[in-house]
């Protein structure tokens, strides 16, 4: 969820293997190599059966196929199959299919030959520079982009290479396309499945393969059917949750309802539970019969806790903006932006505007609850894990165990969202250390009230932001104060060790706008709950106080919003593009309907610009409703439009959602939301028609877009609200009494 | 001993009569595609067809289902509206991370079948289902295609 990524152990000083030394062999099999490990029919079908574009029900061939392993990523079967595997974590994204596109494009191969697979965490598997995999950030297109190009070229060449031994040609005079290597000369060819095997067993090339063009992709580009989607129609996907191995037995947990809290005694195994494990700031309950059965033992627990009544009082959604006013009035605050004299700027204004924004803590809810699977032995450990962070995952259960990286084995699952939630590992060490100590497989899953009263929030955060504006509307003086917990003060302390946390402040400094003087304040807020990683992370905060202070300094300005931003914007000539794109898509400047309503909004983040036109109105029991969406973005590069698009409707709605009702409040250490009937989702007669344009050139490195279509959603509902009824939003949720 | 009717095939099985027939599916039968969201039937992860209409299953005891037909997301390409829906989710690449789409095809495909082609407001009415990716534009394109519209 952000640049510097959270929890991994940096594999520093170990040899990346992507080019393939060291990695070719040959395997006969059904198509499973080596380090993609039988889990039953759960492995096989996880594994092995996400093929581009298959219908539904698809059946196999029952004959064995021959399978070579070109290098660790590539494996081509003797049927001509393609498997790639990618290092990235689906959740939703579609990243293993865009990093297999991204590989198969100078693979040189089609693309309905193309299955993936996410493979077990291994250092063969890490990043090439940074030595490490983890998925968040919007980071994996942007830093496997380039390796990903290296990998295929150079298991292109070895084919090539294998080819020129066949045919007893120079490789100069052989080309590679759609999984055949041709001869120039002679117009002899061999497919890559013969030529697979022989391609396995020679060294990788020592010099750098070349690279197509940009001008040159034939499958960058395109919107390719993600081979997971044929899973996902028929139940065969595998996530986290539907891990099932030999013997296993199905745990639930009571975690401590105050953070901080801690089990005063073991409970006694109540009738009907096969064990009860005391994790000290929670307990969880055993069944060998089913989740359920678990779930209604722990329910059913009495535990006494231990919890200090300072915590509890702390614990407390009144408390903790008490605790914010305070440092918002007082400080410590750290200068997080000086640029130019704040008191000489403001002299020059004639107008200000002053406002105290707030957003509250929310959960990630994601539709898949924390869950994990693990069987630990004296001499193994294996994990079956929804997870973001692999090897943080491995690292947790070395530690946990004694055991070494070779004798912990973590297995990728489908996650059922991951929202940033998924690169903690909380629920992975409770798992680990439920299944050593019963000595048998086991599958721990949460409730939803335990997700949702446990999880790692998305912050709260109050910005006070005074803006001064000359005669013209120019903005002289921008002075912002934001006190919010921070992210990186749990994650990695030594990050704020001078005050400052980039992701509390990312979006509220280096803005693209065109100002005088500015002056931006940042205060660490400590609060018994724990804050984490949520999509788009700062900005989601952030953006949405600037995008509704410039909104307001345009109404102040007496200008249109769009325009404004046009005249403010001259040195960011991408988010002109998505900024002038959008409005044409929404019809800005003609009058909407009566009784509707547009705002906009933009805003540049990991890698992508993004700019959204919202579009509302009153239905007929008064209350809002967000009638469309249009977007427009620019991330540059783009690998698969479609699946940009699908990224760009998801943000939306998640940031809509959040805007109207989203957040989690709590009462003397108890949390108020606790399921879905009082956390409220957005659903199908909330949801607006949502039109996307994806304008990005290969001119420009690719751009993250998991997250940058979150941040524009609130602010332009917000505006938008403010366009209908006259009323500013300053306080989230706008529904629900935030 | 419960006998259930799941997929067209006979199940005994032998559990806590009280236990919800999710459970039953999932961790009995190893029928995985159902999915736990919430246990309090307000996200629709659940759906399956019992008796001809959708019913979410986190709640529902597995006794209430004995002998009844039911049909899982993994049976339902064996009926033509719920190959269409299948097909139209892949045409449309409806699915994001795919957890909650089990449960919006069963509660699609039931729709369409009382409904051949619903309107928009009908949609919007039949289809409670929660998706946390926000899938929805295209869930409702789906539905449309599906219908032939």
């Amino acid at each position: 969820m952000n640049d510097m990524m959270i929890g991994s152990a940096s594999r520093l000083g170990r040899r990346a293997l992507f080019t393939g030394a060291a990695a070719g062999g040959l395997v006969v099999g059904f198509g499973r190599p080596p380090e993609a490990l039988a889990v039953g029919p759960l492995g096989a079908a996880h594994q092995g059966a996400m093929t581009g574009g298959a219908a539904p029900g698809a059946t196999v061939a029952a004959a064995p196929v021959t399978t070579a392993t070109v290098n660790v990523w590539v494996v081509i079967g003797s049927d001509e199959s393609v498997k790639i595997y990618g290092a990235g974590a689906e959740m939703g994204q579609g990243i293993i299919s865009g990093m297999a596109q991204v590989l198969a494009e100078e693979l040189k191969v089609a693309w309905f030959r193309v299955t993936t697979a996410q493979p077990d965490a291994a250092p063969k598997y890490d990043h090439p520079v940074s030595h490490r995999r983890f998925t968040g950030g919007s980071n994996n297109i942007r830093s496997w982009f380039q390796p990903l190009l290296k990998i295929g070229a150079t298991a292109r060449e070895m084919l090539i290479a294998a080819a020129a031994i066949q045919l007893n040609e120079p490789a100069s005079g052989l080309k590679a396309a759609n999984g055949v290597v041709t001869s120039v000369s002679t117009g002899r060819s061999l497919t890559y499945g013969a030529l697979a095997p022989i391609a396995a067993g020679l060294t990788p090339p020592a010099s750098p393969p070349i690279l197509s063009a940009a001008s040159g992709y034939s499958l960058i580009g395109l919107p390719v059917k993600r081979p997971d989607i044929a899973l996902k129609v028929n139940g065969n996907a595998k996530f986290g949750i539907d891990a099932m191995v030999p013997g296993m037995v199905f745990a639930a947990i009571k975690q401590c309802p105050v953070f901080g809290g801690t089990v005063a005694a073991t409970p006694a195994v109540p009738a009907g539970a096969m064990a009860v494990v005391n994790l000290g700031n929670a307990v969880a309950v055993v069944s060998t019969e089913s989740t359920w059965k678990a779930f209604q033992l722990a329910r059913g627990l009495a535990v006494s806790w231990t919890i200090p009544p300072a915590t509890r009082a702390a614990q407390d959604s009144q408390a903790m903006r008490a605790a914010a006013n305070a440092i918002m009035a007082n400080g410590p605050v750290t200068q997080a932006e000086k640029i130019g004299d704040l008191a000489a700027g403001m002299a020059l204004a004639k107008n200000t505007i002053s406002r105290t924004y707030s957003l509250p803590f929310t959960a990630h809810a994601t539709m898949e609850v924390m869950t994990c699977t693990a069987a630990v032995t004296a001499t193994s450990c294996e994990i079956w894990v929804p997870t973001q962070a692999p090897d943080a995952c491995q690292a947790k259960a070395m530690a946990l165990t004694g055991l070494t990286a070779a004798q912990v084995t973590v297995h990728s699952m489908f996650m059922g969202g991951g929202l940033g939630r998924k690169g903690e590992t909380d629920y992975v060490v409770q798992a680990v250390t439920i299944a050593k100590q019963i000595g048998q497989p086991v599958k721990l899953t949460w409730s939803r009230e335990e997700e949702l009263t446990h999880d790692f929030y998305r912050p709260m955060a109050i910005s006070k932001l005074t803006v001064g504006l000359n005669g013209s509307g120019d903005i002289v003086g921008w002075n912002n104060r934001i006190v919010s917990p921070s992210i990186l003060a749990r994650v990695f302390p030594a990050a704020v060790a001078g005050g400052l946390d980039s992701q509390s402040t990312d979006g509220a400094i280096g803005l693209p706008y065109t100002m005088g003087a500015r002056f931006v304040e940042y205060g660490i807020l400590t609060t018994p709950v724990p804050v984490g990683f949520w999509r788009s992370v700062g900005n989601s905060l952030n953006t949405f106080v600037v995008e509704t202070a410039i909104d307001e300094a345009a109404a102040v300005a007496g200008m249109d919003p769009l325009a404004y931003r046009q005249k403010l914007l001259t040195s960011s000539p991408r988010l002109l593009g998505v900024l002038a794109k959008a409005a044409a898509m929404a019809g800005w400047g003609t009058k909407p309907a009566a009784g509707h309503a547009r705002g906009i909004a933009c805003r540049f983040s990991f890698g992508s610009y993004v700019a959204e036109v919202v579009e509302i109105a009153t239905n007929a029991a008064g209350q809002v409703q967000v009638v469309r969406v249009d977007c427009a973005v620019d991330c540059g590069t783009t690998v698969n439009p479609d699946s940009v698009a699908a990224q760009m409707q998801s943000s939306i709605i998640q940031g809509l959602a959040t805007a109207l009702w989203g957040k989690i409040t709590w009462q003397n250490g108890v949390a108020d939301q606790q399921n879905f009937d009082t956390f409220r989702m957005m659903r199908m007669r909330d949801a607006p028609a949502i039109n996307v344009q994806v304008i990005g050139s290969t001119a420009n490195p690719p751009g993250g877009v998991g997250e940058p279509g979150l941040p524009p959603a609130a602010p332009a509902l917000a505006n938008a609200y403010f366009a209908l009824t006259g009323k500013r939003v300053t306080s989230l949720p706008m529904f629900g009494g935030g | 001993m419960i006998t259930l009717n799941v997929n067209g095939q006979t199940k005994q099985v032998n559990v806590d009569p009280a236990t919800p027939l999710l459970w039953v599916l999932r961790d009995v039968l190893g029928l995985t595609g159902t999915k736990y969201g919430c246990g309090i039937e307000e996200c629709g992860a659940c759906t399956v067809w019992i008796e001809g209409g959708a019913e979410k299953t986190c709640q529902m005891r597995v006794s209430d289902a004995a002998g009844k037909p039911i049909v899982t997301i993994e049976g339902i390409a064996s009926t033509p509206i719920g190959k269409a829906v299948q097909q139209a989710w892949i045409d449309l690449q409806v699915p994001q991370c795919g957890y909650c789409q089990s449960g919006m095809i069963m509660a699609a495909a039931n729709l369409l079948r009382r409904t051949p082609k619903p309107t928009d407001a009908q949609i919007d009415a039949a289809m409670s289902n929660i998706c946390a990716c926000g899938t929805y534009t295209r869930v409702r394109a789906g539905i449309h295609r599906a219908a032939g519209q």
